[in-house]
């Protein structure tokens, strides 16, 4: 077998292309290439194509013996996308998980973060207040919070820390007082 | 260089209708790769540029518009026959219309420039 041919064969094997069908492709070129130069015509005539590896990969892709390759996508919007998203997510959709968290029993949760003055705060009983209202107590002690949307007439039925512990000021950033609410009987 | 131009150029305008080419040398008998190339020449088109016919006829072949099948050839190794099929009978008779005003259009744009020339 010519070394072209040889080459072809080991392209199509590289590519996947089974060998029933690689065979068949280069017995064809075979006889072809043997036919034509018995008539004095060029292999380069016929094959138009001086790599065999290119030969090979075209005709097997223009079979369907192989996937086409992809033309590379601009990734440029993609990226712009996925951090848009990414954006819109860390403004809105964060936040409001960091406030408001779902636990089990059907009770919501606040969140009470980060403490808004220094020193020691003593955490007062927010235990039964409705949601709004313990917000505020806990707000005057010194804690930030915020009451989910709609939800002002819940009640708090879990503190953590409980009422009466000492919590050191300045922990911006860290969660250290969460209440546990539940919807407000009509 | 102004040879390996116009080399290109033809290489560019055949290989949009090397295919309508090709099934028309195989719509009434079948034909071996080679025996395709051989009956293009005699029909006028010696060489077909760039490329071979191998990935065009992968290419009908894959899209069904040639039919194959092998069979054994005069004194020779059993050979790969192609033959226009239905389908590609109906896609040789669409590209050839489409050829033909392609080519008038181009003509008639053309005809003052060949008057100039000449």
């Amino acid at each position: 077998m010519p070394p072209y041919i040889e080459e072809c064969r080991r392209e199509w094997k590289r590519l996947g292309v089974p060998d029933s069908l690689a065979e068949e492709m280069a017995a064809e070129l075979e006889a072809d290439l043997a036919e034509a130069e018995a008539d004095g015509v060029s292999a380069a005539e016929i094959l138009g194509e001086s790599d065999p590896r290119r030969f090979a990969r075209t005709w097997a892709t223009e079979r369907g013996l192989v996937p086409e390759p992809q033309p590379k996508k601009n990734r440029t919007w993609m990226w712009i996308t996925a951090s848009l998203v990414l954006l819109v997510f860390l403004l809105l959709v964060f936040p409001a998980f960091a406030i408001v968290g779902v636990s089990s029993g059907g009770s919501e949760t606040v969140e009470v973060s980060p403490v808004r003055r220094a020193g020691p705060i003593r955490v007062p009983k927010l235990l039964g207040l409705p949601v709004c209202k313990a917000v505020v107590t806990a707000n005057i002690a010194g804690l930030d919070a915020h009451a989910p949307n709609g939800s002002c007439s819940a009640l708090v039925v879990r503190q953590k820390p409980r009422a009466g512990a000492v919590v050191a000021g300045n922990t911006a950033g860290t969660s250290f007082a969460k209440l546990w609410v539940r919807p407000a009987r009509g | 260089m102004r040879r390996m131009a116009a080399e290109s150029r033809r290489s560019q305008m055949l290989r949009g209708v090397l295919d309508l080419c090709l099934l028309a040398v195989v719509v009434d008998e079948p034909a071996y790769g080679y025996e395709m190339t051989r009956r293009l020449k005699e029909r006028g088109l010696s060489t077909v540029g760039e490329g071979s016919i191998y990935p065009l006829l992968g290419r009908l072949e894959r899209d069904g518009l040639v039919a194959t099948h092998r069979a054994a050839s005069d004194g020779g190794p059993p050979r790969k026959y192609y033959r226009t099929s239905p389908s590609g009978r109906s896609a040789l008779a669409e590209g050839v219309r489409a050829w033909r005003d392609v080519r008038n259009e181009v003509d008639s744009v053309l005809a003052a420039v060949e008057a100039e020339v000449a």
